[in-house]
């Protein structure tokens, strides 16, 4: 009896080992057949891309070198207009004319975006501006700042208040592309943060073009988004902006530890000869980062006036402190190092550690 | 003048073509450094244009085997996106004879390829 139950359900039990067995070989066949077809697609893709890229080299090679006269005179076969009416050949040209228009200057410039044009890229870059999907959006505006396509400039415009960070710089950077520093206009309007990266990208743009109407960073140094007075403070400093001066003392006055920050380096390049004077009325509301930031700005603009101050520096009882006042001091001081060891406490420590330090960071 | 352009970017390569032929020389093209030191010694080009960057052998390698190893009187124009101080310096180093960054106009090279055919370089 015993033994006979026992083979029963050995043979339920191989029953469904060898279903599970099915279902598993089921399932391996199936990813091994999505694996396979992956691949041959794959292959199938590259090897079009490879065979396309001779089509477009040459319509693109040719495009270069049109003259007025032979406007649009690129020899666009039959097989070249089947080709294009695929959409990943299209895209391939895309990606094939902006490379192009990078590594090229001059008239040949031109030349690429009248293609575009002449091709109605300019379309399927407007088609990826309205995807969905934010990656593709900021593709399309890329397309068109870099094809200079300034008809666009309405749709692009709106989207540099994006709550996509992706988008909104996209559009941001395409605006300075199309209209140099007019283009920063968006900042009268952009609720969201500018992120330092992206302010380091648009100063990189602005760096190939002349600077207009400085008037405007005063409105944006009162802007209630901290980023934007940042990224003016930053814009004038890196155009020498002198008539901002006054709205940049104020600056000094933010809760803001970037805006104050910014402030200082605007005034370590732009002083005024009672610079360092206004610099030391804050200090005393100060934390240490700004502190320390003061006095290291006294090192580059200050002078045998802030001395006495710089002395009481010595005596807080933040050691980073004394040591950053130690430093100016012996920068501002007509006897430089020499003079530190006149200085009462300089065979105690931590003065007599600080001391030697810059002694030895001086001769070094 | 036969011109041997060494560049692996297809357009730029189809450009630069395009406008060398138009001033009536005669161009011979490489996708990568390997082919292209294969062509210089097989054919001898009388003008290099090569790019920095290339799969297989470099353009630096290119300059120091046209102007090292082969002993070929041929000028050399490194036409590349790499703007740093010290790759040019070391292409000059090697004995190019001109330094083009990208962007770059290909009138501008006409014009630069133009000084050596008329004043042809002697080592």
């Amino acid at each position: 009896m015993h033994g006979y139950v026992f083979i029963v359900f050995l043979k339920i039990d191989s029953y469904r080992y060898i279903n599970i067995m099915y279902v598993f070989l089921l399932l391996l066949l199936l990813l091994l057949t999505f694996i396979s077809g992956y691949t041959i697609y794959k292959r199938r893709v590259e090897g079009n891309k490879k065979l396309w890229q001779q089509s477009i080299a040459l319509i693109i090679s040719q495009a270069i070198f049109f003259t007025d006269e032979e406007d649009g005179g690129v020899d666009i076969t039959y097989r070249i207009e089947m080709l294009l009416q695929n959409s990943m050949f299209r895209n391939c040209v895309i990606n094939e004319l902006i490379q192009a228009k990078k590594n090229l200057s001059g008239s040949s410039t031109l030349n690429l975006k009248k293609l575009y044009e002449i091709l109605e890229l300019n379309k399927d870059s407007f088609k990826k501006l309205n995807n969905i999907k934010a990656h593709i959006k900021a593709k399309g505006i890329q397309e068109l700042a870099m094809m200079e396509q300034i008809k666009y400039l309405k749709p692009i415009f709106r989207l540099t208040n994006n709550e996509n960070e992706l988008v909104r710089n996209e559009a941001q950077c395409a605006l300075v592309c199309f209209y140099g520093f007019l283009g920063l206009r968006f900042l009268n309007v952009t609720a969201y943060p500018i992120s330092q990266w992206q302010q380091i990208q648009l100063l990189n743009k602005l760096n190939e073009v002349k600077p207009e109407n400085f008037e405007v960073i005063k409105k944006w140094l009162q802007s209630s988004n901290e980023s934007v007075v940042v990224f003016s403070l930053k814009l004038a400093t890196f155009y020498n902006c002198y008539d901002v001066y006054n709205n940049i003392i104020t600056c000094l006055q933010s809760l803001s530890l970037p805006i104050k920050l910014n402030a200082l380096e605007y005034l370590k390049k732009m002083p005024k000869d009672d610079t360092a004077e206004q610099i030391i009325n804050h200090y005393s509301f100060e934390n240490k980062i700004y502190k320390l930031a003061i006095i290291d700005a006294l090192k580059e603009i200050g002078n045998e006036n802030q001395i006495s101050f710089l002395l009481k520096r010595l005596h807080d009882k933040d050691d980073d402190v004394k040591a950053a006042a130690a430093k100016c001091l012996s920068c501002l001081h007509p006897s430089g190092s020499a003079f530190l060891q006149t200085h009462l406490f300089a065979d105690e420590n931590p003065w007599k550690a600080i001391f030697l330090q810059i002694k030895s960071e001086r001769a070094a | 003048m036969t011109i041997l352009v060494a560049e692996d970017d297809m357009i730029m390569l189809k450009t630069i073509e395009l406008r060398l032929k138009k001033d009536g020389h005669t161009i011979i093209i490489s996708q990568d450094g390997r082919e292209a030191l294969k062509k210089i010694d097989e054919l001898s080009p009388d003008l290099v244009i090569t790019d920095i960057m290339m799969p297989f052998s470099s353009g630096l390698e290119i300059i120091g085997a046209v102007k090292k190893r082969l002993g070929k009187k041929i000028p050399v124009i490194v036409l590349s996106a790499m703007g740093q101080e010290n790759v040019v310096l070391e292409a000059f180093q090697l004995g190019a004879d001109d330094y083009i960054t990208k962007p770059f106009s290909p009138n501008e090279l006409s014009m630069r390829v133009k000084r050596y055919t008329s004043n042809p370089v002697t080592i």
